[in-house]
């Protein structure tokens, strides 16, 4: 009955009819959204987040320096006579991470000869907006193997 | 109002043309997109688009790096099709540099693709529905969205810019669970389909909106070079995966859907008959992935050959997706040059708004299916 | 009131004092309430449809969120832009929220105290007024507010807001037509044009008007939709193509008020169908005996009064559901599409529904 069919396409209004039967169903599904500053969402473990290094492992080698495709990474080291055992050693005057300009693209940890890695940015801390631009984003050797919780929002800056 | 055209001072009745700036700050140029048009008043009489408001110069930085380096640069410039962007330029290195990948690094790299390829046309439906007026849709695409992204982020850790590829394989294996989350992902994919069709294929609206609007003839197509589900929506039969198999996709079954009509509601139905289609790639990989290493053996000093150019191209989400790399014997490439879908799309624009609808106007920048980022690179 | 009416004497409380009473009630505990409860509720649903939350940060639930969007556009600069024609420009917003306020002078939120339907013991109208023309009022009234929209487009001397401004006018003169012959139907059936007795018609014929006038309820409803920009009519906003349409310009509170004025008219059309086809103040099924609890004469006190409000605002709401569910299923017309759609199908429709009416009313 094409005939018939083409009336009802026509005049019966179904196609809208059948949207809104779709948007209706959906008007009593489960909500997806998530609310963010109550639940957070839990990144992968292996989502890029911000870094760590440790120096203790690191071997001053400065792949990380080179493996970065924007330069960003900013390492000084000089030879040091170890009092202990003698030997000659690295030591690290600064190791610097441009964070802002940062893309998180996880060359640098890839790169890392040391087992475990030395510098990574598995720590699944994303939150790394701040209120002024030069706050808390060119993070040196010290942040970057001490920060806790990042970032330090206070509770009334969430509310 | 606009500029006379003719010499003579023209009385306020005689002016019949309006320059309008479209863009780059306007809700549907999906970026920063500038559109200069002379318009009678709704009548589109000429179009001039304006590009490079989002140069960053990423074929000059690949120039200046070595080539494992330059994949995060891929990732920016069609920033929601991140895999197949460094699909593509993986491709033309492993081509210069003579590597081969491993059966498991092709399968894994074929479902990014496909992931990818999916969460790209769907993004395109949820604005271009919203472009042309319907809201709905693009919340129910972004859901489905999201579970990609969070694919992905298993997988490689982020989420849009993923970086998940390097010239002969892959950096990472699956994570343990992955392949069961994808083949879930793929099982349910079909219904969610079905309810964007819903929404959309039938209603009278969606349908006097775009069949016959934006008409691109096969011809016109070919001359322009346009690829993709654009020259398929012309029922040009051509997908690089049939055409000039990559990766594994000769072993994988799916269909090439092709439009008739040339217009935006067959493009419409060819990208929403991918979608399924790439669900359907996905389900055989999740079978037929095999066991096996993910990188190739490397030499220990990577260098070109002297004075060799490859150029390598994958089927992208928007279409032909290529390299064109010139080595000269170091790590770095001497020259490297993109050949970017939206950028080769975007030159037909002028010729399918000439002589329609402002509204027809967003439709059909719709359906080009244009990353700013990728045009201006 | 009584106290009131004594210091001031009959004839100026009757004259003066009564109905400014009266206005204040109908604008700021009617109205105003349920347009500003419209943003949420609309926020909401859309929301719901799209399974999100919608506003829920401001108060329980998000409930207090058109208080702090109010505040927030009060707080906004009042940009008015160099190349403006000011006078037009300041005056637009305005012209849009005025009429759709005067409308509400001649809605009936229940019945008049002294007619058969009024509920035991009520004391006063629940309208404003009942003008014998009143369904033209409102028509005419409703149709100025095109014209805040035409200068605002103007005005603003932006392209944009020129085009939207020209979009609207095209639209709203084309759907005018067809919504007022729709709206002959129930005046014919009726035989009034006082909105008060084509209830109180409704009422005497125990039937709502949207069964004989489904067709014209059809059109009417097409016609309100694209009378006040809603979506799938929004051409003179669309967002995609326009910006924001012929306010592309405004900030603030004028902004404001064309959104006020927006939900205000959506309120104005559903309440009109409400009155029109689905029985005004009176309960649903009017003719079943079973159902007369619903007319709460069992309240206490004086909340019988309030009743038929109840009933009214609830159709309202459905109505205006009815809007929303639209705006969050259908993609937009284009502007001709529109304007043939208007022409070719919704006139013919209304006119063949009054001739159908006719024959009814001669038949029967």
């Amino acid at each position: 009955m094409p005939a018939a069919q083409s009336f009802l396409d026509r005049f019966m209004l179904l196609d809208l009819f059948g949207g809104l039967g779709i948007t209706f169903r959906n008007l009593f599904k489960k909500k997806v959204t998530i609310q963010y500053p109550e639940a957070r969402r839990e990144p992968s473990d292996r989502f890029r987040g911000m870094f760590r290094l440790d120096e203790e492992r690191c071997i001053k080698c400065t792949i990380c320096f080179r493996d970065c495709p924007i330069d960003i990474i900013y390492i000084d080291w000089h030879s040091e006579k170890n009092e202990e055992t003698g030997k000659k050693e690295k030591v690290l005057d600064r190791f610097d991470i441009d964070i802002q300009r940062c893309m998180f693209c996880g060359l640098c940890e890839e790169g890392c000869p040391t087992e475990p890695k030395s510098i990574w940015l598995t720590t699944k801390t994303y939150e790394l907006a701040s209120y002024d631009r030069w706050d808390n984003l060119y993070v040196d050797m010290d942040e970057l193997e001490n920060w806790k919780v990042r970032p330090a929002y206070t509770d009334e800056e969430i509310a | 109002m606009s500029e006379p055209a003719a010499t003579d001072t023209p009385t306020l009745f005689d002016v019949k043309e309006m320059e309008l700036n479209f863009g780059p700050q306007h809700p549907s140029t999906h970026g920063v997109l500038r559109l200069k048009l002379k318009v009678d008043g709704e009548r589109i009489r000429e179009c001039y688009p304006i590009i490079g408001y989002l140069h960053r110069g990423t074929e000059k930085l690949f120039e200046l790096h070595p080539f494992f380096q330059n994949v995060p640069h891929t990732d920016r410039m069609d920033y929601i099709a991140a895999a197949t962007s460094n699909l593509a330029y993986c491709g033309a290195v492993e081509k210069l540099l003579g590597f081969s990948t491993p059966p498991r690094a092709q399968y894994i790299r074929v479902m990014l693709c496909e992931l990818q390829r999916i969460s790209s046309h769907l993004l395109w439906l949820a604005t271009h529905a919203i472009d042309i007026g319907a809201m709905t849709p693009f919340f129910y695409c972004f859901r489905e969205r999201e579970q990609i992204l969070d694919l992905f982020e298993e997988y490689c850790g982020a989420r849009l810019t993923l970086n998940c590829m390097r010239p002969g394989g892959q950096p990472y294996d699956l994570p343990i669970g992955w392949l069961d989350q994808c083949a879930e992902f793929a099982a349910k994919f079909d219904a969610c389909v079905d309810e964007y069709e819903g929404l959309l294929t039938n209603n009278r609206i969606w349908k006097q909106r775009t069949v016959g609007i934006g008409v691109l003839p096969p011809e016109v197509a070919i001359d322009y070079g346009i690829s993709g589900p654009m020259l398929r929506g012309s029922g040009v039969n051509w997908d690089l995966r049939k055409n000039r198999p990559y990766e594994c996709y000769h072993e994988l079954e799916f269909d090439v859907p092709l439009g008739t009509n040339c217009d935006t509601y067959d493009r419409y139905l060819v990208r929403v008959e991918e979608m399924r289609q790439s669900a359907r790639i996905l389900t055989q990989c999740v079978e037929k992935i095999p066991d096996g290493a993910i990188m190739c053996k490397k030499p220990r000093v990577i260098k070109s050959a002297k004075e060799t150019e490859v150029y390598s191209s994958i089927e992208g989400p928007k279409g032909e997706i290529g390299f064109y790399i010139v080595g000269d014997g170091t790590a770095i490439p001497w020259r490297c040059h993109v050949r970017a879908p939206s950028f080769i799309t975007l030159q037909a624009l002028p010729e399918l708004v000439k002589d329609t609808l402002l509204a027809d106007l967003v439709a059909i920048i719709g359906t080009t299916d244009i990353v700013l980022g990728e045009v201006d690179r | 009131m009584d106290g009131i009416r004594e210091a001031l004497g009959d004839s100026l409380f009757f004259s003066g004092f009564s109905p400014l009473i009266k206005i204040f009630i109908v604008m700021f505990v009617l109205v105003l309430p349920l347009v500003t409860a419209m943003i949420i509720i609309e926020r909401k649903i859309l929301g719901f449809i799209q399974f999100r939350t919608g506003p829920n940060r401001v108060g329980p639930w998000g409930l207090l969120q058109p208080a702090a969007d109010v505040v927030k556009l009060l707080g906004k600069e009042d940009v008015i832009p160099r190349e403006a024609i000011k006078w037009a420009y300041l005056l637009a917003p305005c012209l849009v929220v005025a009429p759709m306020f005067i409308i509400f002078a001649v809605i009936p939120f229940g019945p008049a105290a002294d007619s058969d339907s009024a509920p035991p013991g009520a004391t006063m109208n629940l309208f404003v007024t009942d003008i014998n023309v009143a369904a033209l009022f409102v028509i005419a009234m409703a149709t100025l507010g095109v014209y805040g929209i035409i200068i605002a487009g103007w005005a603003s001397n932006s392209k944009f807001s020129l085009m939207g401004g020209l979009r609207a006018a095209a639209q709203m003169v084309s759907y005018e037509v067809p919504q007022g012959l729709a709206v002959v139907g129930p005046l014919l059936l009726a035989g009034s044009m006082s909105l008060v007795d084509i209830v109180n018609a409704q009422r005497e014929a125990n039937l709502w008007f949207v069964f004989p006038q489904i067709l014209g309820f059809f059109v009417y409803v097409v016609a309100g939709v694209a009378e006040t920009n809603r979506n799938p009519f929004d051409l003179p906003e669309a967002e995609s193509e326009l910006v924001a349409g012929f306010h592309t310009e405004y900030t603030g509170m004028r902004f404001a008020l064309f959104f006020l004025g927006e939900y205000g008219n959506m309120v104005v059309i559903s309440a009109m169908a409400a009155i029109l086809y689905m029985g005004g103040w009176m309960r649903p099924f009017p003719n079943v005996e079973a159902l007369a609890f619903l007319d709460g004469a069992w309240l206490p006190g004086p909340l019988p009064m309030l009743v038929p409000l109840v009933w009214f605002f609830l159709k309202i709401l459905v109505a205006m559901f009815i809007f929303i569910w639209f705006r969050g299923t259908f993609p937009r017309y284009r502007f001709d599409q529109l304007m043939e759609l208007g022409w070719k199908w919704m006139l013919p429709l209304a006119l063949f529904n009054i001739f159908i009416t006719g024959l009814l009313k001669l038949i029967v």
